[in-house]
């Protein structure tokens, strides 16, 4: 059996009397690629940020990267990736600039991030961008160099947060090409995603719907348990349960 | 760590098209052109005289207003209601009025039928102005009466004396107020915008999910305003001496001091303020707030002596007060720790509790 | 027509979501106006005053008992030598010293003539100067009564009557209120225009708005609208607060001065579209507001320091700020209770200044959009 990376057990977050999470229970295994869907509004950004240490839960526990989710914030974070949806590296600071900020955020010393620097530069393909703004780099660009920026690390889990949202399919293939490659480095990889063809290419993917994880299985064990073809139709089956509004 | 947050500051700040020119030229400019705009000395009171005597003696009276310098004679009218209009159209700001009978009345002694109106609307301007009337009367009457019969009265002769500002001059004492002014601006504006574009452009959270601590981060943000107070102060200390020709009387080195202090008062409420606000113009807002409230409730324009007592209270909470004393305590009359120590314990209490509070709300993680 | 009623709806749904903002704009000046109308006053009060002479003097001790007496004035302590109130001038413990001289009750009655030093701290040199004439009006009123007492006689006062007009009371709240109003309506009206349409300059959605079939100047001036509707609720609170808890009297036409506020809204509204064209960012539109336009409109506007006073030169400069010509214009009609003949050429002033900062702001607007 593989190991567990993250362990949730009855994980509840409330928002005044709105429950956005509600007792919710997984695991996730070393080195897979764990896909999270949902409608918007389902839950999924809130108990993400719950597993990143950005957000306390109400009640419930769970471990990730073998850190307790309730006391050991801190140390999560030494051992995450994070991606938010919206472009967050500085854009006032250069290509090259918030490499170097955030090696040196995550105590990589300056060798070690001018050797980084080069070899992520050379991969991404950006070497002759380095001196730019990080602002002014088309969509797609952003998004690479803050996957890439997110594993300066070397982290053993990465949380993407709807890493591909508003870029062409061309962009978003190539994106998955970089997250396989990740993966195979035994980096877990946790992706929440409204894009069901996304879904496909997950190892086990969950469907949130109202806060509750609805389904939890690999994309093919779900299209059968559902008859389906594809994953959009599994969703559309188990989202037409959802009560709660956008 | 710290060293790579601090670089990133420094870059940012200095890369903004705006900020930098306008964090150093602001108070530079406030320097050179303020001091000549702040006087409290009033000058040309327009004087309108009633004077119903048409005397020699009114006619001295009179000449002893104008020649004091500090009226100027707009009319002469014959009625009373005509001055009172001039007055309601602004011309006047004060009005004398000399009764028929008065050369006959002084002359015999049996009394004094002169009438001032002040236009008080100004509160200054109008007490001033009385002031100065009423010493040219007094003055007048001395003139007039030589006291023939001095031995029989005694004399108290009283001399003034002021120390520190013999020259009672008005600029010097604003010069240090003016350092107060734009420092407390620069400490409190920046870092509260600074905070805010930082969660409006998200970049917070992806600090927020790596293992910097909270305090590091928010002092790494504090340190470039340091070095930028520095600077700001020190121009302007140069320019006193350059421009004004003034120096500080006390050691220079206690104007850092208390500057550091004040910047860690300033930058924690406003790096506070930005906790709180949601986008920039509430913080904005917020901050403009408290930095009038701050200036005008200090001392550096009115006396906080002449507040009433729970306004008095509330100076003690505004850190601008003990900032603005302090300066102006070294600065004029070169005061040490030692003698303004309360100056740097209040900074310090409230230095502590802004920046605590900062700190505690900034929070890497949401409930 | 339909479209400007439609934009400005979107503006007016816009400003009141922003709950946190509105509360504040409102709050705000609210404090502002109780705490300045009550706490600023130029006068002094309570004056530290140290002294220096010999207490076992029956004249030096009946001398100072009568400062102490004095409202303004109160005894703080003794010092041994007049040089020692520099000393305690250093540490702010007084802020003057009254020394009398050697002898001075016995030479007061044996030659009839003593001396006594004032020591001011003269590094506030207004405060200084009024408390040494409060100290000299009280030494001259002592040496009145022994006179009196030694002749037996009393003279009749040679003092003018004061009549104190419009402000009986001294009250520097006449003087505040009209100086906080303006600044506030300029402050509020400048900025959030300006921020609102630099917003929308960032996030991309002013050209949304330009490609729309409203016209420019319609989208700018339905931008302001809730503006001026949060000004005038600022103005009528101002103005219901000063008359009702601070009891400054509004004496003029209040038509007339909801006029003039107008004018001078309009011209902050067209400030602040002015400073949205030359800011490239949302952080420095609010700079260039909070601290480019307080300073100044505080130090330039009269409300603190008197333009009279000021040179030729500055005095030009405080004429260019618009702030100053509506504090008069509320002067005189609210507390003078002046009508419009005595305002007109303030009015037109402010009026000319508002429609040449309307005319020059819509001019640039245009020209940054093509």
């Amino acid at each position: 059996m593989e190991e567990n990376v993250i362990t949730i057990w009855n994980l509840t977050k409330k928002f005044g009397n709105f429950t956005a999470v509600d007792n919710i229970s997984f695991d996730v295994r070393k080195g897979e690629i764990f896909g999270f869907l949902g409608a918007n509004g389902a839950g999924k950004t809130t108990a993400m940020r719950i597993l990143c240490g950005l957000s306390r839960p109400t009640s419930g526990e769970g471990t990730v990267a073998g850190y307790d989710i309730n006391t050991g914030q801190e140390k999560i974070k030494r051992h995450i990736g994070y991606m938010s949806q919206k472009f967050s590296l500085y854009p006032d600071l250069t290509v090259r600039e918030n490499i170097r900020l955030f090696g040196g955020i995550y105590g990589l010393k300056d060798r070690e991030i001018r050797v980084k620097t080069d070899a992520m530069l050379g991969m991404l393909g950006m070497q002759s961008e380095k001196d730019k703004f990080a602002g002014d780099l088309p969509l797609g660009w952003k998004q690479k160099l803050a996957f890439s920026i997110a594993l300066i690390h070397g982290p053993e889990i990465i949380f993407l947060d709807e890493p591909t949202g508003g870029v062409d399919p061309e962009t978003r293939r190539r994106f998955w090409e970089m997250i396989y490659d990740t993966a195979e480095k035994g980096v877990t990889v946790f992706v929440t995603t409204h894009y069901m063809d996304e879904a496909e290419y997950c190892d086990r993917v969950s469907v949130m719907v109202d806060g509750k994880i609805a389904a939890m299985d690999s994309p093919a064990g779900l299209k059968s348990g559902y008859h389906a073809r594809n994953m959009d139709e599994v969703f559309r089956i188990i989202a037409g349960r959802a009560e709660r509004e956008e | 760590m710290w060293k790579y947050l601090l670089e990133k500051e420094f870059k940012q700040f200095f890369r903004d098209p705006g900020l930098p020119r306008m964090a150093l030229m602001f108070p530079v400019l406030m320097m050179l052109v303020f001091p000549f705009a702040v006087s409290m000395e009033i000058r040309n009171i327009n004087l309108v005289v009633v004077d119903g005597s048409r005397s020699e003696e009114s006619g001295r009276l009179i000449e002893k207003c104008t020649a004091s310098g500090y009226f100027r004679l707009v009319s002469v009218c014959d009625s009373p209601d005509e001055a009172m209009r001039l007055m309601d159209d602004n011309k006047a700001d004060a009005i004398i009025t000399i009764d028929a009978g008065f050369s006959r009345e002084v002359e015999t002694g049996t009394g004094f039928p002169v009438g001032i109106k002040i236009n008080t609307v100004n509160g200054t301007r109008g007490s001033i102005g009385s002031q100065y009337l009423s010493s040219c009367i007094r003055m007048y009457m001395q003139d007039r009466n030589p006291s023939p019969d001095a031995p029989a009265s005694p004399a108290i002769d009283v001399a003034d004396r002021y120390s520190f500002n013999a020259n009672m001059d008005y600029k010097l004492f604003m010069i240090p107020a003016l350092i107060v002014i734009g420092i407390t601006m620069i400490t409190a504006f920046l870092p509260a915008l600074n905070i805010v574009s930082e969660k409006e452009t998200g970049t917070i959270e992806q600090i927020n999910v790596t293992p910097v601590s909270k305090s590091a981060f928010i002092i790494c943000k504090m340190i470039p305003y340091w070095a930028i107070a520095f600077f700001v102060l020190t121009a302007c200390l140069l320019i006193a001496w350059t421009v004004f020709g003034y120096v500080c009387r006390g050691r220079l080195l206690w104007l850092y001091l208390y500057t550091t202090l004040d910047i860690v008062v300033m930058a924690g409420l406003g790096l506070l303020i930005s906790n709180y606000s949601s986008n920039a113009q509430q913080a904005m807002f917020v901050i403009w707030f408290f930095a009038v409230i701050f200036m005008l409730m200090s001392g550096i324009f009115t006396p906080i002596a002449s507040m009433p007592e729970w306004a008095q209270t509330i100076t003690y909470f505004n850190p601008m007060r003990y900032y603005a004393d302090a300066m102006r305590s070294v600065y004029l009359k070169g005061s040490t720790p030692a003698d303004i120590w309360y100056d740097a314990a209040g900074l310090l209490a409230i230095g502590a509790a802004m920046a605590g509070w900062a700190i505690a709300s900034y929070r890497k993680s949401s409930d | 027509m339909k479209e400007f009623a439609a934009s400005a709806v979107k503006e007016f749904r816009h400003i009141f979501r922003d709950r946190r903002t509105i509360l504040i704009a409102m709050v705000m000046p609210v404090v502002q106006i109780i705490l300045f109308g009550f706490a600023v006053s130029t006068e002094v009060n309570d004056a530290r005053i140290a002294f220096c002479g010999d207490m076992s003097d029956p004249e030096v001790r009946k001398t100072v008992d009568r400062i102490d007496q004095n409202k303004y004035l109160s005894i703080v302590g003794r010092i041994d030598r007049p040089s020692d109130a520099e000393d305690l001038f250093r540490k702010n413990r007084a802020d003057a010293a009254v020394c009398f001289a050697q002898d001075y009750g016995s030479d007061l009655i044996s030659s009839g003539r003593t001396g006594a030093e004032i020591i001011c701290d003269g590094s506030d040199p207004n405060t200084a100067r009024m408390i040494a004439s409060y100290l000299a009006g009280v030494i001259s009123s002592e040496q009145t009564d022994i006179g009196i007492s030694m002749a037996g006689e009393k003279k009749i006062s040679m003092t003018p009557v004061v009549q104190l007009m419009y402000n009986p009371a001294m009250k520097s709240s006449y003087n505040f209120v009209p100086g906080v109003m303006g600044l506030i309506l300029m402050l509020i009206c400048s900025m959030m225009t300006a921020v609102s349409i630099v917003r929308e300059k960032e996030t991309g959605t002013l050209e949304l708005l330009l490609v729309s079939p409203v016209r420019p100047l319609w989208i700018v001036i339905s931008k302001m609208m809730p503006y001026l509707a949060l000004s005038a609720v600022n103005f009528a609170s101002i103005l219901l607060l000063s008359h009702y808890v601070m009891e400054v009297p509004v004496n003029g036409s209040l038509l007339l001065l909801s006029f003039a506020a107008l004018v001078f809204v309009v011209s902050s509204l067209a400030l602040g579209l002015l400073i949205s064209v030359i800011s490239s960012s949302q952080r420095t539109a609010l700079l260039i507001c909070g601290m480019g336009l307080t300073m100044p409109t505080m130090i330039f506007s009269g409300i603190i320091f008197p333009c009279e006073s000021m040179p030729q030169i500055l005095q030009w400069v405080s004429d260019i700020i618009p702030a100053k010509w509506f504090i008069i214009i509320v002067k005189k009609v609210m507390i003078q209770g002046d009508g419009m003949a005595s305002v007109i050429k303030e009015l037109s002033i402010l009026a000319g200044m508002a429609a040449l900062l309307l005319a020059v702001s819509i001019r640039s607007f245009k020209t940054r959009l093509q």
